[in-house]
């Protein structure tokens, strides 16, 4: 195997690593702030590219342009959800936190397979076959942009958090609930915003794949299951470490299909999820 | 003291009674396999709850341990001609070596790490499933020759033989749930369950105890996942190794009440007759809705009746027992 090859897998790894960056800080940020293990987030990926494939369907919208619609439909998606699935429970045990989602992630699914049918759907638009030769490795266009498109929000929301006043008060109730109370800061209303941005963030990674993904009502699994690796490689709440887990767990798996085989790069993500537990179960940004 | 004919005791031998005649009384094979079916999620659902309820430790992938059992067993039947009443063991027992490396690694952590790990455990087992062909015959999944009646082989002509080793088998979960319960293991996981930490400082390992929980539970299943191959003659690897499957083994432990002996009995039984009457109205014309009603379940079970069905039928049952009569004239 030669090293083009090689580097073709890393480069296809990392161009996806942000599309799981966005998914995996979505996960993180409810857990940080709503301290809910959100099982249903892939649902919200699928959403998000459902709704994209249905306004280019329907409409003739650019996938791109729909992002201005997908993510304020799925931010709204998350509200209510905070408020009528999550509010109720949050202080019930983690069993039946962890129970609500996984039901609610049943209930997306296959009410997507209820209205969409089990069809695999794709976009195509006139950039999809699109890619760049540089030095033997191609670089197919539509995923620099999804790659290009999830670093972007990624770095918006990492401004709103530090530089804006809503943004401070929401990692003031990630940090401590009973203080940032006593500071007067709302925290039900916090909550409502990070179940909204965390699902906007899912709903735009979908948006943005969706020109060489395939849409379908189980696509939400896969992503879901390595947002949790990257969530638990890069520490449980940390923005910062899921960037830097979601490239490690990117260019794996693309490294796993390389030489293990298109089947099993999720056997290779899980097999990263192993060795954390065995050896820094804190993950790369904690303490211990 | 309480009279041997006290509804107390007549009541149960009752059911017994009853259960053992059932598959006479059901006017044709389709109502034993609803039966039988019942029985294999009361072992699922049992074996679950041994570490779901007692321990309280959320699996979702509890399918890699029915699928192991159904798998290695199958393979050895196939390839070595030996008897599935011989398997049947060794998947077991299969299971149960695979749950160890979860317990050790999972159990030291707190917080969701053993519920992710065993969904990983479960899609990373069917994912090498489907890719070792060779061995496991891929996708198309294995079969059981059929030998027609061969007690010997584990296969009958008839249902109700099945029948029998699936209530021998739910019966039998229920005594070891009873007998966990009981037992110092069961002392300890509820010791755990209030307060680890307390626990933890009256010198108990609340680690060890919890691994021991779940290769008791992964045993249980790996044999339900044998009796299930042998009763259905073919596995596949999404059916047996599927996330559908896990949370259909928790949803039956969690819709009866989790931490209780009875819990998974009944939500075996409610839950399969949701399921059957579902697919008889439906008719399989919509896909989706079945489940999306199940998911929905789901929801309104955690969210209105996290404590299950069983407070409210021990409510029903309390009731009964209190105005039967004695039996035999004699006085409770």
């Amino acid at each position: 195997m030669d090293l083009t090859t090689i580097f073709q897998a890393v480069i296809t790894g990392v161009l996806m690593a942000g599309i799981y960056a966005l998914v995996a800080i979505g996960l993180t940020l409810i857990f940080g702030v709503v301290r809910i293990v959100n099982f249903a987030q892939g649902e919200f990926v699928m959403l998000g590219m459902y709704v994209t494939w249905w306004l280019w369907k329907a409409g003739g919208i650019d996938p791109y342009l729909s992002l201005l619609i997908t993510m304020p439909v799925l931010f709204v998606f998350g509200v209510l959800v905070q408020r009528f699935l999550f509010r109720p429970i949050l202080s019930a045990p983690d069993m039946a936190q962890i129970f609500l989602t996984v039901g609610l992630s049943v209930v997306l699914m296959n009410a997507a397979l209820f209205f969409f049918t089990a069809d695999f759907r794709s976009v195509k638009t006139t950039y999809s076959e699109w890619a760049l030769r540089v030095a033997g490795i191609t670089l197919s266009v539509p995923r620099i942009f999804a790659f290009a498109g999830a670093l972007v929000l990624a770095g918006l929301l990492t401004l709103f958090l530090s530089k804006t006043d809503i943004g401070k008060a929401l990692r003031a109730v990630a940090q401590d609930r009973e203080v940032s109370m006593l500071l007067g800061i709302d925290p039900e209303r916090m909550y409502l915003l990070a179940v909204g941005l965390g699902a906007a963030l899912a709903g735009a990674a979908g948006g943005l794949i969706v020109p060489f993904f395939y849409v379908f009502p189980t696509v939400g699994v896969v992503f879901v299951l390595i947002a949790f690796v990257v969530v638990i490689l890069g520490t449980l709440g940390s923005i910062q470490g899921a960037l830097l887990a979601s490239l490690i767990v990117g260019v794996a798996e693309s490294l796993g299909i390389l030489f293990a085989g298109a089947d099993l790069g999720l056997v290779v993500v899980f097999a990263i999820l192993v060795a954390t537990l065995i050896l820094k179960p804190s993950g790369l940004m904690g303490q211990a | 003291m309480k009279a041997a004919g006290s509804p107390e005791y007549y009541l149960p031998a009752g059911i017994l009674l009853f259960l053992i005649v059932l598959p006479f009384l059901l006017p044709n094979p389709f109502y034993v396999h609803i039966v039988v079916m019942m029985a294999v999620f009361v072992v699922l659902g049992g074996a679950w709850n041994l570490i779901g309820g007692y321990g309280g430790q959320l699996s979702l992938g509890h399918a890699a341990f029915f699928g192991t059992g159904a798998y290695v067993s199958t393979l050895l039947v196939n390839a070595y001609g030996i008897s599935p009443w011989i398997t049947m063991w060794l998947g077991g027992l299969a299971a149960l070596l695979l749950s160890l490396p979860v317990g050790i690694i999972c159990f030291r952590l707190q917080g969701p790490y053993f519920a992710i790990a065993t969904i990983g455990l479960a899609e990373t087992l069917r994912l090498l499933v489907l890719h070792f062909r060779d061995i496991t015959s891929g996708a198309q999944g294995l079969t059981v020759p059929f030998r027609g009646d061969a007690p010997w082989l584990l296969q009958f002509g008839s249902k109700i033989p099945y029948y029998y080793i699936a209530l021998i088998m739910a019966v039998g979960v229920v005594l070891i749930t009873r007998r966990m319960e009981r037992a110092r293991l069961g002392h300890y996981l509820v010791a755990i369950g209030q307060n680890q930490d307390a626990a933890e400082a009256l010198g108990i390992n609340s680690a060890r105890a919890k691994a021991r929980a779940l290769a008791l539970s992964a045993f249980v299943t790996g044999v339900a996942g044998v009796f299930y191959a042998q009763y259905t003659y073919v596995i596949h690897p999404d059916s047996v190794f599927g996330l559908g499957l896990s949370i259909q083994i928790a949803l039956v432990a969690i819709v009866g009440g989790v931490g209780t002996t009875m819990g998974p009995v009944l939500g075996a039984v409610i839950m399969e007759f949701f399921i059957q009457s579902t697919q008889i109205i439906f008719a399989g014309q919509y896909p989706g809705l079945e489940l999306m009603v199940y998911g929905g379940l789901l929801v309104a079970v955690i969210l209105w009746r996290p404590r299950g069905v069983i407070p409210w039928f021990a409510r029903l049952y309390q009731g009964l027992v209190a105005r039967l009569p004695a039996a035999g004239g004699a006085r409770a």
